[in-house]
């Protein structure tokens, strides 16, 4: 029965979150709170599959956003190159050009480790951010690629802001279960034993190398397919988006949340969400810098709290039932 | 069923292995002894695959292995336990174990938690090497002795055709190492044993066979009384063990 309930209530908690513009409508006018919970999902989406790498297999990622840029570029110029907004053909578009470009980038990076793994996958990742930015012809250069369609699925249109984040809600719904599930299987099991001992596992017979690819490109494509969701969204593409900063965006959104677990990406993504797009409206303009604001909570949770706010969350149940 | 030919190994200047062969034959305990230095770990390693050499074979029931991975080799029944404990640390004793009871169908098997047998099989395995009752509990929580005995259940649950022990009871007390003894000593017959050990009444009661390693070569070879009986064993080992203790 308690299995039963847990159920439900993360059924009820799903279709809350998917149908939130519906509910929220009567309070919401502006449409403000579902565009910044739109965004959050997306961000959500790409801090998950990154913690695939940094948290449940050890391989910390700084160039995680080579892949969400890729998505957003391969979405964007397929539909307008075969002048199409059909979801299974941008969206998939997306998921192909990540998953191949995480499969080479992945095939060089994947038998190094710790700091040199982080240098590898931050210099490769520049090298497709400095491929974005300069091809002008393909990916628009420094001016973006504008005008990305919103995606149709068949005769659904999803142009209207409310379905668009329907769609986000949905995508994110089915990724957190995609993690969920991947974590408590064999083989996000296999992925924490690399994580902790990779000698072991190779002692074990587990081809750690191939096990450390196949995370790393499943990782790529979720990211692309974030990069897909976050182009539709926007209707545009920023080289940016395949940049260091957004890399190191989704990596303090891990960081922040907490790593190797489900609701850290998550929480980390409405704080991140919360601080970039709430906190500078509340402050005078000279204050308004939200990077900054950003870098001081993130060195506040590296020196006070390395567990993130799941791990915060944590100890704060356990000393309140401890009483 | 593992043999070796002049295998060599160098560590720049140093040569850990000069020219090692040895052959034991299927179900044999093998202890290898020698002095600090001797090359013992080194030709454990060797013979896991973690290191490769610079010269020379090594064959696992007839078949060539020398250029095949750790991981390659641990599939064709190869179980290395080592001297400094590797396990998974934050996992608990039956997840270390199920990791490897797993590894025979590998880890691409997604979104279903792992079956209930293999949990049974691990549980079986640690309640074998004395670990009932501490199925559970992390490796940071286990006692040193505790996790040796984890490591020889990890090995264990590989189903390994060949046993590699680099020092099983290194750092354990007397019971610890009582206990671990009479365990290995109650393996199946037909598991082929390679120990390097430096407690000489663990080697006498274990081994059918003792190789004595000196400088990376082979000095001598042969049961456990023979090697007793051995000056140039004395010279080298036996007698400075004496003098030492």
């Amino acid at each position: 029965m308690r299995p039963l309930v847990r159920w439900a209530l993360v059924a009820a908690a799903a279709v809350a979150l998917v149908t939130f513009p519906y509910w929220s409508a009567p309070w919401e006018s502006t449409r403000f709170a579902t565009t910044l919970l739109r965004d959050a999902l997306v961000l959500a989406i790409f801090a998950l599959s990154l913690d695939l790498l940094v948290g449940r297999a050890g391989m910390p990622s700084l160039g995680h956003a080579a892949f969400f840029g890729a998505g957003a570029y391969a979405a964007g110029i397929a539909g307008q190159r075969l002048a199409t907004d059909q979801l299974p053909i941008t969206l998939g578009a997306a998921a192909l050009v990540a998953a191949l470009l995480a499969l080479v980038i992945g095939v060089l990076v994947v038998r190094s480790e710790g700091i040199f793994f982080l240098m590898l996958t931050l210099a490769l990742a520049q090298i497709v951010f400095a491929i974005a930015f300069q091809w002008t012809a393909v990916t628009g250069g420094s001016n973006g690629l504008s005008g990305v369609g919103r995606p149709m699925l068949a005769t659904l249109d999803f142009s209207s802001p409310d379905l668009m984040y329907v769609l986000v809600a949905i995508t994110f719904v089915a990724a957190a279960f995609l993690v969920w599930g991947l974590a408590r299987s064999p083989y996000g099991r296999a992925l924490i034993g690399v994580r902790e001992n990779e000698r072991r596992m190779r002692a074990l017979g587990y081809d750690t190398a191939r096990l450390r690819l196949s995370a790393f490109v499943l990782a790529g494509t979720i990211a692309g397919i974030a990069g897909a969701l976050s182009a539709y969204s926007t209707r545009f593409v920023s080289a940016q988006d395949a940049g260091l900063g957004n890399s190191v965006r989704a990596f303090v959104t891990v960081l922040v949340g907490g790593a190797g677990t489900l609701g850290g990406p998550i929480a980390g993504s409405a704080l991140v969400s919360v601080i970039e797009r709430v906190v500078p409206s509340l402050l005078p303009v000279e204050l308004r810098i939200s990077e900054a604001i950003l870098g001081l909570v993130f060195i506040a949770f590296v020196l006070f709290a390395r567990q993130g706010m799941v791990g915060l969350g944590r100890q704060t149940w356990l000393r309140v039932r401890s009483r | 069923m593992i043999e070796t030919r002049e295998l060599r190994r160098a560590f720049g200047g140093v040569v850990a292995l000069d020219g090692v062969s040895l052959k034991v034959p299927e179900g044999e305990r093998r202890a290898i002894i020698g002095p600090n230095g001797a090359g013992k770990t080194t030709l454990i390693n060797v013979l896991a695959g973690e290191i490769s050499p610079t010269g020379g074979a090594v064959r696992l029931a007839g078949r060539d292995i020398t250029r095949l991975r750790s991981w390659q080799r641990a599939r064709l029944g190869l179980a290395h336990v080592y001297q400094r404990t590797e396990l998974f640390s934050p996992l608990s004793s039956r997840e270390n174990v199920a990791l490897a009871v797993a590894a025979r169908r590998g880890p691409y098997r997604l979104f279903r938690a792992p079956p209930r047998s293999e949990y049974a099989a691990a549980d079986a395995m640690l309640e074998r090497v004395g670990l009932a009752g501490r199925e559970s509990v992390v490796v940071r929580a286990l006692s040193h002795g505790e996790r040796r005995q984890l490591e020889l259940a990890v090995a264990l649950a590989q189903n390994p055709r060949v046993l590699l022990l680099d020092e099983p009871t290194a750092g354990m007390s007397p019971v610890e190492t009582a206990r671990i003894t009479e365990l290995v000593a109650g393996l199946d017959r037909a598991l082929t044993i390679v120990i390097v050990e430096h407690d000489m009444d663990v080697v006498f009661r274990l081994a059918d066979r003792v190789t004595v390693l000196h400088e990376g070569r082979v000095i001598a070879e042969g049961t456990a009384a023979d090697v007793r009986g051995d000056a140039l064993v004395h010279d080298v080992y036996l007698g400075k063990a004496v003098t030492v203790a």
